[in-house]
């Protein structure tokens, strides 16, 4: 355990992910900046200093909403994308993580499932987002570090990693949702998050309930975790 | 609790449901809103499940049918049910009404062996999934909402472990689909009816006179203190998406 992966370094702080279209990085940049993370993200000095650099002159990231005052639905969207940029990693993750052949037995079978999920929740969500009249981010590139999926358990560890983190994060939107159907949706993708969480901290010999309440965070906090994926 | 008067008062009903997916629309196969009057309604509900799940733990550890890991994991269960217990207690106390008393039970033979204790165990954490997302629709004050939530997804953790634990298939046995799916009530009462062994009558009431006064649990044990999660949000939504339905369909009915 004593290697385990926290949530402030996932992927050992290498950064993982890049977006393919520079637009999809604006887009990324701006949904952020709508739901508060801006601040943290764009103007923070030393948090992430490339993004600056994609806001366009005079453009600067909306303050934060105050939750359930007041926003429109483009918070929702935002949200949304923010949902869809970590699904679209769970999804990928999984993806290779199971062609790497690392896991076998029951364990194979408990993972293969979390993969469909995943991808699942990413269609799901982008449906979402298109009906909302937003447009869904695209995929993004996703280069996991080398040797994430080397070992059985490297690879399940950083699973139980992830699956926190995104328990955490639908858990902390909560406040920020305004869409009914979209907190319907969420909640309904949260709860099979949990059961991800709890399968793998069993099988990486973790706490499956680490608290009888699930706890939240913020969306700056998550993407401070996962700050590593995003190059 | 700022936030509140946005919520109840529909100010957030920014997205019309049409525009909203369809597919997990479906999903949201609530009771009628007759089921829930209050949010006490609705905690007095989700508490006779609590006190329903952590009888059902006490008396079943207490046999010793498991060991090791197992049981260290039932024992942990076990003080959930009993945080979930003390937390909703508190809320409703804190919302002015009265916890409604811990119910009369019989578990029958569910704690004649050890695959029979999980089994049920499977059962009851499904059940306490669904119930609260299929519940969470009519409760009105957010805070409530949130801390609903956190309980929500620690039921979904117990449910896939035991699942596990019992071998069962990881589809359909440990996780049920991609998307969890909400248990109307009169669904949930069918499913827990055989353990009750009273109070059938008065369950799904607030403000019920237990006759014996709350227990003194505290301020700080409040589900209103707790922190924020999702079904809270998912209860907000499936209420404002009644909300929004009969304010276009039928608005003589909810205002």
């Amino acid at each position: 355990m004593g290697d385990k992966p926290t949530d402030d370094a996932v992927f050992g702080g290498r950064p993982v992910v890049a977006f393919g279209r520079d637009v999809d990085r604006r887009n990324f940049l701006r949904w952020a900046g709508l739901v508060g993370v801006g601040a943290a993200f764009v103007v923070g000095a030393g948090a992430a200093p490339a993004f600056a650099s994609t806001l366009a002159p005079g453009q600067s990231p909306t303050p934060s909403p105050s939750p359930g005052g007041g926003a429109s639905s483009t918070g929702d969207l935002g949200i949304l994308n923010y949902a869809l940029t970590l699904e679209y990693l769970e999804a990928e993750f999984y993806t290779q993580g199971l062609a790497a052949n690392v896991v076998s037995g029951r364990e194979m079978e408990l993972i293969t499932p979390i993969k469909a999920h995943e991808q699942a929740h990413v269609a799901a969500i982008m449906a979402t987002v298109t009906k909302l009249g937003g447009t869904p981010v695209a995929k993004p590139t996703i280069k996991f570090p080398d040797g994430t999926f080397g070992g059985r358990d490297k690879f399940l560890q950083t699973a139980s990693t992830f699956e926190e983190l995104g328990v955490s994060a639908y858990h902390g939107q909560v406040p920020l949702i305004m869409s009914a159907d979209v907190l319907g949706a969420a909640a309904s993708i949260a709860g099979v998050e949990s059961r991800h969480a709890a399968i793998l901290a069993q099988l990486t010999g973790g706490k499956p309930f680490p608290d009888p309440f699930e706890q939240p965070k913020t969306m700056s906090d998550v993407l401070a975790a996962a700050k590593p994926f995003i190059s | 609790m700022s936030t509140l008067r946005d919520f109840v008062q529909g100010k957030t009903q920014v997205v019309s449901a049409p525009l909203a997916m369809e597919a997990l629309n479906t999903r949201w196969g609530l009771a009628t809103a007759a089921d829930f009057g209050s949010d006490v309604d609705v905690l007095n509900y989700a508490l006779t499940l609590e006190y329903l799940e952590a009888t059902f733990y006490q008396q079943g550890n207490a046999k010793n049918l498991l060991s090791g890991q197992e049981q260290t994991y039932l024992q942990q269960v076990q003080k959930d049910e009993e945080a979930h217990v003390a937390a909703i207690t508190a809320t409703v106390q804190k919302l002015g009404g009265t916890p409604v008393a811990k119910p009369m039970v019989q578990f029958g033979d569910a704690f004649s062996s050890r695959d029979k204790f999980l089994t049920t165990s499977h059962t009851f954490e499904n059940v306490g999934v669904g119930a609260y997302l299929g519940a969470a629709g009519f409760i009105k004050n957010k805070d409530v909402l949130v801390a609903a939530a956190s309980i929500f997804g620690v039921e979904a953790r117990h449910a896939a472990l035991v699942g596990n634990l019992l071998g069962l298939p990881a589809e359909g046995g440990v996780y049920m689909g991609a998307f969890e799916t909400p248990m109307a009530k009169d669904k949930v009462l069918a499913a827990v009816a055989p353990f009750l062994a009273s109070q059938m009558g008065r369950m799904p009431s607030g403000g019920v006179d237990t006759g014996g006064g709350p227990a003194d649990t505290g301020p700080n044990t409040a589900l209103i203190v707790g922190g924020a999660a999702l079904l809270g949000g998912a209860g907000t939504a499936a209420y404002l998406g009644r909300r929004h339905a009969s304010d276009t369909a039928d608005s003589a009915n909810d205002s």
